[in-house]
This record gives structure tokens, sequence and C-alpha cells, in this order.
């Protein structure tokens, strides 16, 4: 190896690669000038740590989370995409079905076998409703999203896939009023363990007032005491909104 | 989120779901942020920069392909929007004033480390534009090379030589300005 080859594998060394060849390490013992160099800029490579990481402003956040919300696409409406839609399929699906046990409760009256068949049908809507939820709650547009969360309500026995999706939404959603629906929507869900568990974390995620107001309110609702630690918490925070502070000793409050 | 890969979120993204996006922005916007500040030494210009990287990657979500590292394609529309936005503005990318560590007096390590890192800015703000991206993304990014190879579009090896020249431009601008200094 010459020096020309060993200036290549320079950076390895000073990134601390494991895989640094042998043949560099041989160059190193036998060549004075690339040993001097590579220690040498090694120091810079080094020194470079001490750069302080310039951090952005919360303005940053802020207009992103503002934009993303606003945001839509420029929509490309045909009645033949509309029709194709999930939300569209998912929601006329469930139409047939709610009709379909209709009929089928008013052709088949006091027979067992039909019960269980309209039993049968009646879970296939609600598979359907869970469905459409999902889907609306996938949506780009922030009124969809809603109108997912308001699906969501409508199935009291919504599985772990749809409970999952609200915890995300209430989490992570860009927008503070699906949010809010969504946190608001996890309080009807009050005997399921794991929103026990997600109302307490949710309430750290969140950096609206809104919405940490919403998490406060259904924690007292449902009084879930193992959200105490995390509500003292909150109150420490030096920035934290003054309306919230005060709901937040209120909450504890309650939970005392 | 834990778990989720980049991939997996752009895809997400691709299918239309923008909380995803949100998700991304939690990951990166603070390290596209630094390079950006660090390009240019303007702090409300690399806010606006840092934003509308994610709003690229989302009106560009459709030529996005699973196959390459989310980070690359990232830079790569963060690279392209510094350069329109270089062309737009007609100015030099970088050089700005860096904003200087400020020392309690009396206290000579933190006046000598202060100065040090003075130093060091001054001498980042003086390579040229590619030494500077290059050393960046190697040694602030956090990118593999092959990352960074395929975001130049160059051998892995031809950025690990890149490096080291721009290490070395750096090393001397260094003992140059120290040397300035002391007289």
């Amino acid at each position: 190896m010459n020096c020309d080859d060993a200036r290549k594998y320079f950076v390895d060394v000073w990134r601390g690669a494991r895989d640094v060849p042998a043949e560099l390490r041989e160059h190193l013992d036998g060549c004075a000038a690339c040993r001097e160099e590579v220690e040498e800029l090694g120091m810079v490579w080094n020194r470079l740590e001490s750069l302080p990481d310039p951090e952005p402003s919360p303005r940053l956040r802020q207009e992103f989370y503002t934009r993303l919300s606003n945001y839509r696409e420029k929509p490309r409406f045909s009645i033949g995409a509309w029709l194709r839609h999930p939300v569209f399929q998912a929601a006329a699906a469930v139409v047939i079905l709610a009709a379909g046990i209709g009929v089928g409760r008013y052709a088949g009256r006091d027979t067992n076998a039909n019960e269980a068949k309209v039993a049968r049908l009646e879970d296939e809507v609600t598979d359907m409703k869970q469905m459409v939820a999902l889907s609306l709650l996938r949506q780009e547009s922030a009124g969809d999203r809603l109108r997912g969360v308001d699906w969501v309500t409508q199935t009291p026995d919504a599985d772990q896939k749809v409970l999952d999706a609200l915890i995300s939404t209430a989490n992570h959603d860009p927008n503070v009023n699906v949010r809010v629906a969504a946190i608001e929507a996890l309080g009807r869900f009050n005997s399921t363990p794991m929103v026990r568990t997600a109302l307490p974390k949710s309430l750290s995620r969140q950096d609206s007032p809104l919405a940490q107001i919403a998490v406060l309110d259904e924690i007292v609702e449902l009084r879930e005491r193992s959200a105490a630690p995390v509500i003292r918490s909150l109150i420490t925070q030096t920035d934290l909104n003054p309306d919230v502070k005060q709901h937040a000793q209120w909450a504890l409050r309650q939970l005392e | 989120m834990n778990g989720v890969t980049d991939t997996e979120l752009m895809n997400e993204v691709s299918r239309g779901r923008t909380a995803a996006l949100a998700e991304l922005f939690e990951r990166h916007h603070r390290p596209l942020y630094r390079f950006f500040m660090r390009m240019t030494g303007d702090g409300g210009l690399s806010e606006d920069l840092t934003q509308e990287v994610f709003f690229r990657v989302l009106k560009y979500k459709d030529t996005y392909h699973p196959d390459r590292p989310f980070q690359a394609w990232m830079y790569q529309i963060a690279r392209n929007l510094l350069t329109d936005t270089a062309r737009k503005r007609k100015f030099e990318v970088l050089p700005g004033e860096f904003e200087v560590v400020s020392s309690h007096a009396g206290a000579d390590e933190e006046i000598a480390r202060s100065q040090e890192v003075s130093l060091l800015r001054r001498a980042l703000e003086c390579l040229p534009l590619e030494k500077r991206e290059v050393l960046l993304l190697s040694r602030f990014q956090n990118m593999k090379y092959e990352e960074i190879a395929a975001l130049l579009g160059c051998e892995v090896n031809t950025v690990k030589v890149r490096v080291y020249r721009a290490v070395r431009a750096l090393g001397q601008t260094y003992r140059q300005l120290e040397g300035e200094r002391a007289v």
C-alpha cells in the first residue's frame, strides 16, 4: 500500500471503524509522514466534536404542524375513482349488510337458525364498521379523520387494531381537533387496559394545551390513579401553559 | 412508532397517511436543521428550508423507491433545495456569523475552549462548499459512506478521499487562523 492508497482509509481510522485493512497498519508502521498526518488530522476530526449543535426555535415545529394540518393534495376527482375508494366501498358494504340483516329478521322471525345467521351478520357489520373507521383514520383530510374517530365510537367492541389506530391518532395526528376527538373517544373504552395505560403516556406526548386538558379530563373520568406521577411531572414543566397547570393541579386533587 | 423504519413510514406517507410524515419530521428535523445551519449560517432560513424539505417529501412521495435509504433521498431533496434557494436569493451558500460561545470571565480553560470553537467554526466557514458539504455529511449527519456516495453520485472510495481532503483543508485553515490570531 502506498501513501495515496493509505489516505483512503484515514477517515475509517478517525471514525473508529473495525474493518481497517491490515495493510494500512503495516503502511503506517513504516511511513512516518502518514503516521504523523493521520494523527494530526485525527485531532482536527475529534475537535469538530466540540462544535455545539445549533437548535431550531419552537417556530419550526409550530409552523410545520400548522402547515401539515392545512395540507391537502390537489384533488383528482372522478366518479370512477370515488366508486373505487375503499371508504366508499366499505360504507356501501355496511349499508348492504345492514339491509340484509333487516330482511333476514323480517323473513325469518322466530327460528333459531335464522337468529344465528343474523348474529353472524351483525358481527360482520361490526367488522365492516371497524374497517371503515380504520380507513377514515388514514385519510389525508382532517374532516375524514374526524369522521373516522366518530365511526370508532359507534363500535363499542372495537378490536385492538382499531384501538391502536385511535391511540396513534390521539398521540400523533397533526391536527389538534382530531387529536382531541380521539382522546375523548378513548375515554369510551374505559374498561380496556390498553386505553387506561395509553392515556397517561399520551399526556407526556401532547404539546397542545387543548389536547393536554382533554387527556387530563379523561384521566380524571377514569379515576386513573397511576397517572399521578405523569401529572406531577407535567406541573413541573417551566414552559407549561398556566391554564393547563391549573387544570393539572385540579386533576391531581381529584385523583388523590 | 418505535421500531418502525423510515422506509415503512415513507410507505405510509405514500399511501396518504400524513401522520407518518410527522413522525419522520420528529426523527430528522434537528439533524437536517443543523446541516442547513452549518451550510448557510442563517437560523431563520435554515428553519424555512427544513420545513420545506418535508413538504417536498410529501409532494414527491410517488418518486420514492423503498429500496433506497430514506435519509439519502431526504438529503438529496435538501441539497436541491439549497441550490435552488441560493440561485433564487442570489446568495453564496454559507458564510454567516455563527454565534460565539460565551465564556465565564476568569475561567482560562473555558476561554481557551471557546476560542478554539470559534476558530474551528471560522475554519469550517472558509472551506469551499463541496468540501464543507462532504465533511458535514460524514462527520455530523450520521450517514453511511454508501449513502453519501449515492447522494453525491460517486464511489465510496471517492467519498473517503474527499473527506480526507476536506479534513486536511480544515486543518490547514485552522492553523492559518490560529497563526493570524497569535500575531
